[in-house]
């Protein structure tokens, strides 16, 4: 490509300065016209902010200029974006699963109708068109949802490249396109971002995934702490040189693997199969763990998929799970209280085996679980505080004729002074009217009220303020002082780090890595759960033993 | 807004405002016909049986169910324990089996919906169809003759303190649905299941089995309330589905009263009334035009559904008000 050509994206001394802090600081890069740019950078480091400043979301601080196809955005209006050539595909890609291909392409600019009555030779023709543009060759009848996620995936970037009015098409934006993709299906979706490079878009391609940096793009750009930190060609570039860029001069040393003989339920990325022999098995059904897990597979279809997950928790333990999205961190906790089906393997609370997957036979054994969408899952809007705290101690209310009801309110007053539940002893309010710190804590009261011996939290502390954070995390050390096991699932490694004494790394499914210790940092979840492991050594070749 | 004072309750007993103020004006409009002692005892008997009917869907509702077949089912009863009765079956058997035939349906029901995962309306609405063609087959479309026994009518007309017995039986239900559903684990699990099916499950409430019992709960109690109609009024092929909309309407308005954004047993019997009392007013003013209940118990229900869904909004922007501006006192703190 030539100098002259206009650029599809040029970034200029970008600050973005929040309430919290600062999330941009003076960034800048550039995208050629056709040019694969990757974005590179930890949760927190400014990615997403540095996105909704190009789509118009977010008004930058003065002195910021944005450059789209040579053109200068006016920052805060989203149509502006747009009507600049900006497209984005997000990680929701907003598909209607119950609807034809062609008719997700017409939802947003419209059906070709005549008289009112849809065209669908028209229709089904502009869509094939689309379609062949992103060069995938499936019918435009079919639904989304016999498609599969790469193809998926390739409708809303046919939809996002829709030709509508005049505004030509300058610039894609990416955000983890593959974060939800099975590994068979990445190449099919890169191939599908070439084919839009070739068309002369610039992609702006947002992922956690070294490889393909080096298999896809042609330019790299890494932030950290809202700094620019590297804007590389790819070309010569080396995985060293992106790992340093993306966790600093403070790498630590790589991560101890497991030996041969597997003296801790640790299993390495490859070697699963191999390092599933018998004394890793041993390891895990230790008589005085509080839960142990042995060869738990999930399959996938219906949530994310988990295999040969084995390991233990131990009385006072309190271990952390991490892992990007699709790395089966969400599945984890949910399939052993037993909200999602099984396919094999063993869970045992106590010795005792949960046999079939029902959330009240793991009550029953003592265990409690806090899932992640408090709204959907976690608690009972439309119910008060005091119904969402006694809903699973009603049997212990409950007196021939009637439920005690003035017990059940102390009952709740107890937990609303022992977690400083706001407002005060508001017992009888619904529980939507409390913050989302406030709920989480009434449920935190709801599951400490039946003295669980095992808890499992799916992102206890997402959506709660700092200070409801820090009181949670009190209250489950207390209770693995007590004798409780604690298994927290994340998404955030800086609350795994603070409270995790070890921490159990998903990749695809699978264990990959344990970090006790001295080793639990957020570093380095981040690099095994992103799968560098001791065959890419961080520190330069000459130190390596 | 302008806040009444709580203690005055306009908030949870506005109907109970409302029935005043008919009785008031219909008094003073029409004396001699509405304010006597008769008006009250024949509105409370005729409208027993929507009241029990009102409590047969109320209880699946909680759960977030429906059950639009005690209608039908309501019917069905009433036919089946009349035949049986004329057929020379003792009259504590004959109601026993319609009963229990209500339950079965009820048991169906929850068969199709949490077995074979059929959405709860358009279960019980074919059911309704189902249950009305087996009516058909049964009877061949006769209306068969009440039976002649003095005791199947003393059953229900029997006055005690001048009003006739099934009230009682209306009131008794009535408490046992409501201890049932407030004083029970049984109720709170329901209530729970309608506040949010998954939550319920991840608390361990067996939410497929729950479901299922309202179900039978409803078939059940609809079943009673058709042997109770039998002896009443006796036996007519088709008056259970006229009764479906009024009941609906008084569960709904029910849930604006006494525990509001709550579907509750003494909300749905005070509305029952509410509406009764306003319809007999307004028949008695207009020389009985026969379009009123219709319209009425229509205009109640969508009324009283737009009230509900409007409470829950303004509560939604309340609680987004007062949360904006706690964030902006916390944030002029820092």
């Amino acid at each position: 490509m030539t100098v002259s050509e206009v650029r599809a994206l040029d970034v200029r001394a970008l600050t973005k300065t929040f309430a919290g802090g600062r999330a941009l600081d003076d960034v800048d890069f550039a995208i050629a016209a056709g040019e694969i740019h990757a974005l590179l950078g930890e949760n927190g480091s400014g990615k997403s902010t540095l996105i909704k400043v190009v789509s118009g979301f977010h008004r930058p601080d003065p002195g910021a200029t944005v450059l789209i196809g040579g053109q200068p955005l006016a920052f805060g209006s989203p149509l502006a974006s747009y009507e600049l050539g900006a497209r984005f595909v997000h990680q929701d890609l907003g598909l209607v699963e119950a609807s034809s291909i062609s008719d997700n392409l017409a939802f947003g600019p419209g059906f070709p109708t005549a008289f009112g009555t849809i065209l669908a030779r028209r229709a089904h023709a502009r869509a094939a068109r689309a379609l062949e543009q992103v060069e995938i060759d499936i019918d435009p009848d079919a639904l989304i949802g016999s498609l599969s996620p790469a193809q998926k995936t390739g409708v809303a970037v046919a939809r996002a490249l829709l030709a509508k009015g005049s505004a030509s098409v300058r610039l894609l934006v990416l955000d983890e396109p593959t974060a939800r993709l099975p590994e068979h299906e990445v190449v099919h979706l890169l191939a599908l971002v070439r084919s839009v490079a070739r068309r002369g878009i610039g992609v702006l391609y947002v992922t956690h995934r070294l490889d393909e940096v080096f298999e896809i793009a042609d330019h790299a750009t890494t932030l950290r702490d809202g700094r620019r930190v590297a804007s590389k060609p790819v070309p010569g570039l080396t995985r060293h040189d992106l790992l340093h860029d993306l966790f600093g001069a403070a790498l630590e040393h790589p991560l101890r693997m497991p030996s041969a003989a597997g003296q801790s339920p640790l299993i390495d990325a490859d070697g699963a199969a191999a390092a599933m022999s018998g004394p890793v098995l041993s390891g895990a059904l230790l008589s005085g763990a509080v839960l142990s897990v042995a060869l738990l597979s999930v399959d996938g279809l219906c949530s994310e998929v988990l295999r040969e997950v084995t390991f233990a928790i131990e009385a006072g333990e309190v271990v952390g799970v991490a892992g990007i999205t699709g790395s089966g961190r969400d599945a984890l906790c949910a399939t052993l209280f037993g909200a999602g089906r099984r396919d094999s393997g063993v869970v045992r609370v106590n010795g005792q085996p949960l046999r079939r997957a029902r959330p009240a036979e793991a009550m029953a054994q003592g265990v409690a679980y806090v899932p992640a969408e408090r709204k959907l899952q976690g608690a009972f809007m439309d119910l008060t505080a005091r119904e969402n705290i006694s809903i699973s101690n009603l049997q212990k209310l409950w007196r021939w004729p009637r439920l005690r009801r003035r017990q059940e309110g102390q009952e709740a007053r107890r937990w609303f002074d022992r977690f400083s539940i706001r407002p005060n002893g508001a017992v009888e309010q619904l529980l939507s009217t409390f913050s989302g710190g406030n709920q989480q804590k009434v449920v935190f009261g709801k599951w400490f009220q039946r003295q669980p011996v095992l808890f499992l939290l799916d992102e206890p502390t997402q959506g709660v303020d700092v200070s409801a954070k820090a009181e949670l995390h009190a209250a489950l050390f207390e209770a693995a002082r007590s004798g409780a096991g604690v298994l927290i699932s994340s998404s955030d490694v800086e609350e795994l780090a603070t409270t995790c004494d070890r921490v159990l790394v998903l990749r695809s499914g699978r264990i990959v890595a344990e970090l006790r210790g001295a080793e639990v940092s957020p570093h380095a979840m981040s690099r095994a759960a992103l799968g560098i492991d001791h065959q890419e050594p961080i520190l330069p070749q000459g130190t390596m033993t | 807004m302008k806040r009444f004072p709580r203690s005055l309750g306009f908030d949870r007993f506005s109907g109970a405002y409302m029935l005043g103020a008919f009785v008031i004006v219909f008094s003073i409009w029409k004396p001699s016909l509405f304010a006597t002692t008769a008006t009250l005892h024949s509105v409370t008997a005729d409208k027993a049986i929507s009241g029990i009917l009102a409590l047969a869907i109320l209880v699946p509702l909680v759960c977030g169910v429906y059950d639009l077949s005690v209608g039908a089912t309501v019917n069905f009863a009433t036919i089946l324990s009349v035949l049986l009765v004329k057929n020379g079956w003792s009259i504590p058997l004959a109601m026993l089996i319609a009963v229990f035939l209500g339950g079965v349906i009820g048991a169906v029901n929850g068969f199709i919906v949490v077995r074979l995962k059929v959405n709860s309306f358009i279960t019980t609405l074919g059911m309704a169809s189902v249950i009305a063609a087996v009516q058909v087959i049964v009877t061949h479309n006769q209306q068969p003759l009440p039976p002649n026994i003095p005791i199947w009518n003393d059953i229900t007309q029997k006055t005690v303190l001048g009003f006739q017995v099934i009230v009682l039986y209306m009131l008794a239900i009535a408490f046992v649905v409501w201890w049932a559903l407030a004083h029970t684990p049984v109720g709170r699990y329901l209530y729970a299941i309608g506040s949010s099916p998954e939550a319920a499950r991840l608390s361990g409430v067996r939410v497929d089995a729950y479901s299922w019992l309202s179900l039978i709960a409803s078939g059940t109690i609809a079943g009673i309330a058709g042997v109770l109609y039998g002896s009443l009024t006796g036996p007519s092929l088709s008056f259970g589905g006229g009764l479906l909309l009024p009941a609906f309407a008084a569960v709904f308005l029910g849930s604006t009263q006494i525990t509001p954004g709550r579907f509750n047993v003494w909300g749905s019997v005070l509305s029952i009334y509410v509406l009764a009392t306003g319809v007999r007013g307004l028949q008695l003013v207009t020389n009985n035009v026969q379009w009123l209940d219709g319209m009425f118990s229509g205009v109640a229900l969508i009324t009283a559904v737009a009230v509900a869904v409007g409470r829950q909004r303004s509560a939604d922007e309340r609680k987004r008000r007062s949360l904006s501006s706690t964030r902006q006192l916390s944030a002029a703190d820092a």
